[in-house]
């Protein structure tokens, strides 16, 4: 070391020093924290009996934050909901609530939330929009909901067949469609119950169980048991890793499109290595499976003979065994046919139970119902639309032109709780409660509970005295709309309490009280048996490596943003991203081999474009995507969604091309797009930013074999 | 002469160093005098003989500033003149970390009947604003810290109901631990510093808990 420490610098070292010690002795007085007369303190006028300021009280409800419905708790102290628990009563989640439940407080106290109605963005009373769509109204109204059940669902239909018969559109991004009709064609079942907990072994090609698909609380909680002794095996073949494929024993990375292809090389490997029969499956299916030989698998999906062995190595070896798959109807329903063959069916899946009063089950939301209504705008055949729960400018494909679609349509009145990028094109907006604020029931997304709905009510009064709940409003319209047998309800409320207390036969208060109480009541249900099914026609993609300088974009889905309806939400933000740790704002992931072609390193910006657009977002190089794709998750990139989600990130659902799966009408998550780089490079700000220790053993680590030798065991 | 000498002079250090501790010594002294201002440290037990038995009572004072309210409610006259129990109003106090202000409802259980709008003007306001369905905005007077977490219920278990030596019916003398002799004042203000100081000497003398997070949750 060459440096000298002068007389100068030393005293100045001393005296700064000093100056700091002084200064760090001179604490202020710590009352100085402590106010007097700053803040107000209001006392109750008449309190209620049992209300003590300080002790809180819990009430149960549901949560609305996803269409999985799963019941809460929530803790209401001096008038106001603090907290959200899972209820411990439910089937469905069994007193747990993931990170989008718990923020359901930030969507109710967002200060971005509508607190009047309005017309062309100016306010005005409840008697002038109701006026105003009276005056406007032309052609029978449609609906166009996410996905939407009990009794809200019966009084939406009721105000459509009262209008004039118009339809309703159920529209989710994230759905398991595909799944759903596979299970109807090969168990006559659309949602059959699945026992992840009872399997020892799971398979899933691109159904993120663990993180949005339908109902993953009900499926973590599964999954713990799963992995409890003996630990089940976990196995993910998808295109970029979700948050089920980080937790896999075994991950593999298929082609995006190619997953059917995988199952059904799978499906040749059980059968010719060991001897499993095709001769039970439904025609289609066996010719499907010997045309699809490794060979074949490799060229189409780049997954190898012996990944495949592997594959079905675990699954001969452990018994029985779950194959879930979505995306497209091939791999769902070639995740059927491994069920079939593996003797799954009626061991880790069973039928559900029938819902008796049919009218209250879940009209579940697809992207075909969105591309339906595009066509029907288009076509001039929509002259008015409600539109509610969903945010079709946001998540619509480039290609479905929604923009235009809408402009078609002569009135379009939302009902929303925020300004976003549909409400921007609505005429009119009706201001909505949250859900902490309003009365509704739900049927659960899983069939769990057996004919379980669960029952919401409101945490606490209105926010804003302005804002009405969604079944408030369909009441309202349809008995505007002259429907017979709901004049004498004043409000939703007496409608839905009417309603369930005949459902199951309660005459009285305290019965009622019980279901508040509980949170959920047991309607009557049918056993269902699985019928016999019918043809499967397989249409699996030629799948191919894309041509230079085009990727596969997949946008993937994370539970927190889903598919950017809870992008507004700051804790849902801050939390970091599962796979990358992200935290506020866009990336793209990139296999760091592509990346090293294209001549990309981390933190660089590209631009990708498809036919439909383009977005500028920084790359993030990561293993866990197929070297043939870019993955963007999808939620952010907000143009008109409040303070916190304005601005943020890009979108990459306008990007999509909106080809339809052939059998479902589902749009396909991939589309081409070309990667150009922009020369800036700006760092992504994550949480644990790298990943190495440096040598530290901050997070010890043993190989399995390691462990094997030093422990004993099999 | 020396003909290079630099056009720019150098930083003053030595001298700024030396300013910057008087500003500093100013700023611990000031803080101290106001200190001593507002809180009278230890001063002699009033009262003969221990207030709480089986309890080291505080001894430590606090200037407190007048908080304007509302209605001037005079504590003085409903707890000392009329000897009115503190928990009769502050009922919350046994029963939730809080000891709450008592509901509109309950003053005019009393002033409807005896000194009513008609005789005082502030029971006149009072009236009006329960008429109107307004509760009166108070200004809080002792405010702790969000991160502070303080029940009244465990401090009245301890000193008053488990305490098998204290007269039941003497909840002030509990409150005073804390509130100080709220019977000689009109509206309230701070008798006790609150400080972590004042907390910390407290659950020493009386064997309180002295682990972090009881306090700070």
């Amino acid at each position: 070391m060459a440096t000298k420490i002068d007389r100068r610098s030393f005293l100045k070292v001393l005296g700064l020093g000093g100056a700091g010690a002084a200064l760090a002795g001179c604490d202020m007085p710590s009352y100085a924290t402590m106010e007097e007369g700053e803040e107000q303190v209001f006392s109750y006028l008449a309190p209620e009996e049992y209300v003590v300021p300080g002790i809180g009280v819990w009430y149960a409800s549901t949560c609305l934050q996803c269409s999985a419905g799963c019941g809460v708790h929530g803790r209401v102290r001096e008038g106001r909901a603090l907290k959200l628990e899972g209820n411990p009563d439910t089937a469905v989640n069994k007193g747990k609530l993931c990170q989008m439940g718990q923020a359901a407080l930030q969507t109710h106290y967002n200060p971005d939330r509508i607190t009047s109605p309005r017309i062309g963005g100016k306010n005005v009373t409840w008697p002038e929009a109701l006026a105003f769509i009276k005056e406007k109204v032309t052609g029978a109204p449609v609906w166009m909901t996410g996905s939407i059940s009990g009794h809200q669902a019966v009084l939406l239909d009721a105000h459509l067949n009262a209008s004039g018969g118009g339809a309703h559109y159920a529209v989710e991004t994230i759905n398991a469609q595909a799944w759903q009709a596979a299970c109807a064609d090969t168990l006559g079942d659309a949602q059959p119950n699945l026992h992840i907990d009872k399997a020892l072994c799971v398979l899933s090609f691109g159904a993120d169980v663990l993180g949005t698909w339908v109902s993953p609380v009900k499926f973590m909680a599964d999954y713990g048991k799963f992995r409890a002794a003996p630990r089940g095996v976990l196995t993910v073949v998808e295109p970029a890793m979700t948050l089920s494929g980080a937790n896999a024993d075994h991950w593999v990375a298929a082609r995006p499109g190619s997953e059917a292809a995988v199952a059904l090389g799978v499906a040749q490997v059980l059968a010719s290595e060991y001897s499993v029969s095709t001769s039970a499956l439904p025609s289609g299916a066996a010719d499907a499976i010997v045309a699809m030989t490794p060979e074949r698998v490799n060229a189409l999906s780049g997954v190898d003979a012996k990944t495949l062995s592997k594959i079905a190595e675990t699954l001969m070896s452990n018994s029985p065994s779950l194959v879930i798959g979505d995306g497209s109807y091939e791999t769902a329903a070639a995740a059927m046919i491994l069920n079939l063959m593996l003797g799954n069916v009626g061991a880790t899946i069973t039928p559900s139970a029938e819902l008796v009063p049919a009218d209250l089950g879940v009209r579940s939301g697809s992207t075909k119902a969105l591309a339906d209504f595009a066509a029907d705008a288009q076509a001039g055949r929509i002259g008015t639309a409600f539109i509610t729960g969903t945010n079709p400018a946001f998540t619509a494909p480039g290609g479905l032109k929604i923009e235009d679609a809408l402009s078609k349509i002569g009135l379009k009145v939302a009902v929303a709780m925020f300004e976003d990028e549909t409400t921007q094109l609505c005429d009119v907006v009706l201001p909505l409660a949250s859900s902490l604020e309003d009365w509704g029931s739900h049927v659960p997304a899983t069939g769990a509970g057996r004919g379980e709905i669960h029952v919401q009510q409101p945490l606490m009064e209105k926010l804003h005295p302005e804002v009405l709940g969604l079944g408030d409003i369909l009441l309202g319209l349809t008995q505007d709309a002259g429907a017979d047998g709901l004049e004498d309800f004043e409000d939703y409320y007496g409608y839905l309490r009417t309603a369930i207390s005949a459902m199951i036969g309660a005459d009285f208060e305290p019965e009622w009280q019980a279901v508040l109480q509980a949170g959920k009541v047991q309607a009557p249900t049918a056993d269902r048996s699985f019928t016999a099914n019918g043809a499967l026609n397989f249409n699996v993609p030629e799948t191919k490596a894309p041509p230079a300088g085009r990727l596969s974009l997949i946008t993937t889905a994370r539970q927190g943003l889903f598919d950017g309806r809870h992008a507004n939400l700051p804790w849902l933000q801050e939390a970091p991203d599962q796979i990358s740790k992200a935290v506020w704002d866009s990336w793209a992931e990139i296999h760091p081999t592509t990346a090293a072609g294209l001549g990309l390193k981390d933190g660089d910006y590209v631009t990708i474009t498809s036919d439909s657009g383009a977005i500028t977002t920084r790359v993030f190089l990561y293993k866990g995507v197929h070297p043939d794709a870019i993955a963007v998750p999808m939620g952010r990139g907000h143009t008109h969604y409040g303070r916190y989600a304005t601005g943020i990130g890009v979108n990459p659902l306008n990007l999509l091309d909106g080809t339809a799966d052939g059998r479902t009408g589902e749009f396909l998550n991939t589309t081409s797009v070309r990667v150009q780089a922009t020369g800036d490079n700006r760092h992504l700000v994550r949480l644990m930013d790298v990943d190495q220790q440096y040598g530290r053993k901050l997070a010890a680590t043993i190989s399995a074999d390691q462990l094997r030798r030093n422990q004993g065991g099999a | 002469m020396s003909p290079d000498r630099p056009k720019r002079r150098p930083f003053p250090w030595i001298r700024s160093i030396m300013a910057a501790g008087v500003v500093g010594a100013l700023i611990v002294l000031g803080g101290q005098l106001l200190e001593q201002e507002r809180v009278g440290g230890e001063s002699p037990v009033t009262e003969a003989g221990p207030r709480v038995p089986g309890a080291v009572f505080p001894t430590d004072t606090f200037v407190g500033k007048d908080v304007p309210q509302p209605i001037n409610y005079s504590h003085k006259l409903h707890a000392g003149d009329l000897g009115i129990n503190c928990l009769y109003c502050h009922t919350y106090a046994r029963r939730s970390k809080v000891a709450g202000i008592p509901p509109t409802s309950k003053c005019m259980g009393c002033h409807t009947i005896v000194a009513t709008a008609d005789e005082k003007p502030e029971i006149e306001k009072l009236t009006l604003m329960w008429e109107s369905g307004q509760s009166p905005a108070w200004n809080k007077v002792n405010d702790m810290p969000d991160f502070v977490h303080f029940s009244h219920e465990r401090h009245l278990q301890k000193f008053l109901f488990d305490n098998p030596d204290m007269n039941i019916e003497d909840s002030r003398e509990v409150c005073a631990m804390c509130h100080g002799d709220m019977v000689e004042v009109g509206v309230a203000k701070k008798m006790r510093p609150l400080t972590m100081g004042f907390c910390n000497t407290c659950h020493e003398n009386n064997d309180g808990p002295a682990d972090c997070t009881r306090c700070h949750k």
